[in-house]
């Protein structure tokens, strides 16, 4: 009878398209680059972006179905808050399409999975040299290039250099000058009572289910000397995130709220367009999206501030893969290389104002090259790891974004810092335990 | 909200009265009867156990394994691991806790609500069906949607509620609903009635037009001023409609998700204070892919409805032996 029940469930699971032994050949390889397009091919991609973004990928993909005749490229539009959850539950159904974009740091698990297949024999010699080494770097799971960045990025703060005159508050003009955390908090309080109701604009709105408040967030922790998990082995976030330095640094981070210096009501860029909130810890894709051309050269770009081992900040972006499913990877192979051209490189600058993930297109921009107001990013990534620090390259990266997300959320509305991180580490080890300290594959 | 769910208990809120079975004679007819029966009932028996009996047998199988959502390593048998997990969570049982909340505020308000605004349209206003119309059109719109809309309603700074209650109570109460932890669920109840409360609305109407007029005329002559014909012949003639609908906006109110999904910053937020089971469900079984005990938890909801879903048909049927 037991067996019958079983069987039925089994039959039930095969219905929705999950199975019962494993996760349906999750783990089984697809096939590699063999350096050539059978015939014609149609492949499919998942794309996350919206608004100007997306205008400028469709655009793209739309240029590379006209420069040749083999390949055809269809976009999915995915939300990009639940991305991550669509792309598993893609996984699970055998869904999944031949090119997949994702967010950077999710890339060691879906490589862990087997849901993507390695890019060395896929992409040409020339290309890969040309890719920024931070760009490699976080596609790199396992020693095996996984996945391909167009661009990188980087978070800044953005002020008015008139207000922060108004309050007698000197303007780093690098990492190695950076605010204390303890000067920042200082400046905030002084704007306040210089008549900025809410002075900090943290962009809370961008939403708390997406990868902000881990992108944006984590290089605090990074900068009290602590980190999302211990990186030796990637076993532990305990002594890491929870550290007695972390916690302090993420006092500070809450006094910020209690003291009313952010304004965690905005529903968009208005604080800062209007000046209502003269400071903004944003990427730097906002330069180009309208910073720049409200403040002009009232516009000061400034690193984050230090909290004791010197100021860090966040690198990596969306990533394009190629899956398991792909039936011809090289016909997808094919897209990604013409993603990483120069010409694509410029068009996705021009749209999203971020730092091209190849060095001869990084060159050929006017804010990143190096003496234009965007260099400071440019500077961070060339200091990687030390001034900006990949995301954990672990397959428990979406079980530690979350945690962290949600201590992040808790820590902003009052709740108690050391259990709130504690909470954080009590989940990412329960994670990783639950899956056997995710072994290689 | 679908309301495909309502057709059983909207048949069984009143079963036939069963009278004396006839005693059994195998004859030919009947066998033909029970194959008619069995045919016709085919589709329905069929689609029920697809739809309905195999999803739950296989959560119940699920709920005893470690089966993650998509993961190379092999399933296990984890006996009650998953349900030991669940019973020793807080962050279930304050789910737990705002579900029963929810359920204590939303489903008195909610058929009160209803009830009144049944009353109402089934006088002979003027332009009784346009405001007939008017009450039911949230329930025509989707949930979702209807959440978005309120989302911007309740802004805090440039919202048209905050507009109204700064204006009346002179710039005094001006709450920043969903970002705080006490008026994030009076935000989530008062958009859930609004949405919801237009289909009891439309029951209960249906039951009021099926008391006999000389119900009333016999109460009027008798005496009755309105809130005693309210009383003592509105009331006891909708018993049985009050019973399926407190019935059934009880298990609605359990299955809360897309307003606690879409209206607060974070779903569930802020800290927690309009996490729900389902959201629970979702975020075990999407966001931390563990599949195994997000079945758990399912089960435990499941198990839990149909306790309260008993106990309020247990009270009902008392209520109607008393008639």
């Amino acid at each position: 009878m037991r067996k019958t029940i079983v069987v039925a469930a089994c039959a039930a699971l095969a219905l929705t398209g999950s199975g019962c032994s494993g996760t349906g050949g999750a783990a089984s390889a697809g096939s590699s680059c063999d350096g050539k397009i059978d015939g014609k091919r149609t492949i499919s991609t998942f794309y996350h972006g919206g608004g100007a973004e997306k205008k400028t990928f469709l655009n793209v993909v739309k240029d590379f179905n006209a420069s040749q005749d083999q390949v055809t490229v269809k976009v999915q539009s995915v939300p990009e808050g639940t991305y991550n959850d669509a792309v598993q539950a893609a996984a699970a159904s055998d869904k999944l399409p031949d090119v997949l974009d994702f967010d950077g740091p999710n890339l060691y698990n879906y490589a862990w999975n087997g849901d993507l297949i390695p890019l060395q024999e896929c992409l040409k010699d020339s290309t890969r040299k040309d890719l920024l080494p931070s760009i490699v770097e976080q596609g790199t799971y396992n020693d095996k290039l996984y996945g391909v960045g167009a661009f990188d990025s980087g978070i800044v703060l953005y002020a008015y250099k008139s207000a922060l005159k108004k309050v007698g508050a000197r303007i780093p003009t690098g990492t190695d000058n950076a605010w204390t955390a303890g000067e920042f908090t200082d400046i905030l309080g002084k704007l306040q009572k210089a008549g900025y109701a809410r002075p900090l604009d943290m962009h809370m709105w961008y939403g708390r289910q997406g990868e902000w408040f881990s992108y944006a967030f984590s290089p605090i922790v990074q900068s009290a000397g602590g980190d999302l998990i211990n990186r030796d082995g990637y076993k532990t976030a305990a002594g890491a995130l929870d550290k007695p330095e972390v916690v302090k640094a993420m006092k500070t981070f809450q006094s910020w709220y209690a003291q009313k210096y952010v304004d965690t009501e905005a529903q968009d860029d208005t604080p800062f367009l209007k000046r209502t909130s003269p400071i903004a810890w944003n990427g730097m894709w906002a330069y180009k999206n309208g910073y720049k051309k409200a403040a002009g050269d009232d516009l000061a770009v400034i690193p984050l501030p230090d909290f004791g081992t010197g100021s860090k900040t966040g690198m990596g972006s969306w990533q394009f893969g190629i899956t398991r499913k792909a039936e011809d990877p090289d016909a997808a192979a094919a897209f990604l290389e013409y993603l990483l051209t120069k010409k694509s490189q410029l068009t996705m600058y021009q749209a999203v104002g971020a730092p091209p993930s190849t060095t001869t297109a990084l060159k050929a921009t006017d804010i990143y090259a190096a003496g234009g107001p965007m260099s400071l990013v440019t500077d961070s990534l060339n200091k990687a790891p030390k001034v900006a620090v990949p995301r954990p390259q672990t397959p428990a990266y979406p079980a530690i974004t979350q945690a962290f997300s949600q201590a992040i959320d808790d820590i902003s509305l009052g709740r108690d810092v050391s259990a709130a991180l504690k909470k954080a580490v009590d989940t990412i080890d329960q994670d990783i335990k639950d899956n056997d300290g995710y072994p290689t594959q | 909200m679908s309301h495909t769910t309502l057709a059983s208990p909207a048949q069984g809120a009143e079963p036939p009265p069963t009278t004396a079975v006839p005693p059994r004679t195998t004859t030919k007819a009947s066998r033909r009867g029970r194959l008619a029966a069995a045919l016709f009932s085919a589709p329905a028996v069929l689609l029920l156990a697809l739809f309905l009996i195999f999803p739950f047998v296989s959560a119940v199988v699920l709920s005893l394994t470690n089966q993650r959502l998509s993961s190379p390593l092999p399933v296990e048998f984890t006996g009650l691991e998953n349900y030991q997990r669940i019973f020793t969570d807080p962050e279930f049982w304050r789910s737990f806790g705002n579900n029963t909340l929810f359920a204590v505020i939303v489903v008195p308000v909610q058929t009160a609500a209803a009830l009144a605004l049944a009353v109402l349209v089934n006088r002979r206003l003027p332009l009784r069906l346009f405001f007939r119309t008017v009450y039911f059109l949230p329930t025509v719109t989707v949930m979702a949607v209807a959440a978005v809309v309120w989302k911007v309603l309740l802004l805090p700074d440039s919202g048209l509620v905050n507009g109204v209650l700064g204006t009346l109570s002179f710039g005094h109460l001006q709450p920043g609903w969903l970002s705080s932890t006490s008026w994030a669920m009076p935000a989530i109840v008062l958009t859930s009635v609004w949405q919801g409360v237009g289909f009891q609305m439309v029951i209960f109407l249906a039951g009021l037009q099926a008391i006999p007029a000389s119900l009333y005329e016999a109460a009027r002559v008798d005496g009755a001023n309105a809130w005693q014909q309210f009383r003592h012949v509105t009331l006891p003639g909708l018993r049985n409609t009050l019973v399926f609908v407190i019935n059934v906006t009880a298990i609605f109110a359990f299955r809360l998700f897309d307003q606690v999904y879409m209206m607060p910053q974070f779903p569930g937020g802020p800290t927690d204070s309009t996490r729900t089971m389902m959201l629970q469900l979702l975020q075990t079984g999407y966001t931390r892919r563990m599949i195994g005990q997000a079945s758990a938890i399912a089960v435990v909801f499941f198990l839990f409805v149909l306790v309260v879903t008993l106990v309020q048909r247990r009270l009902g049927r008392e209520e109607r032996a008393v008639r």
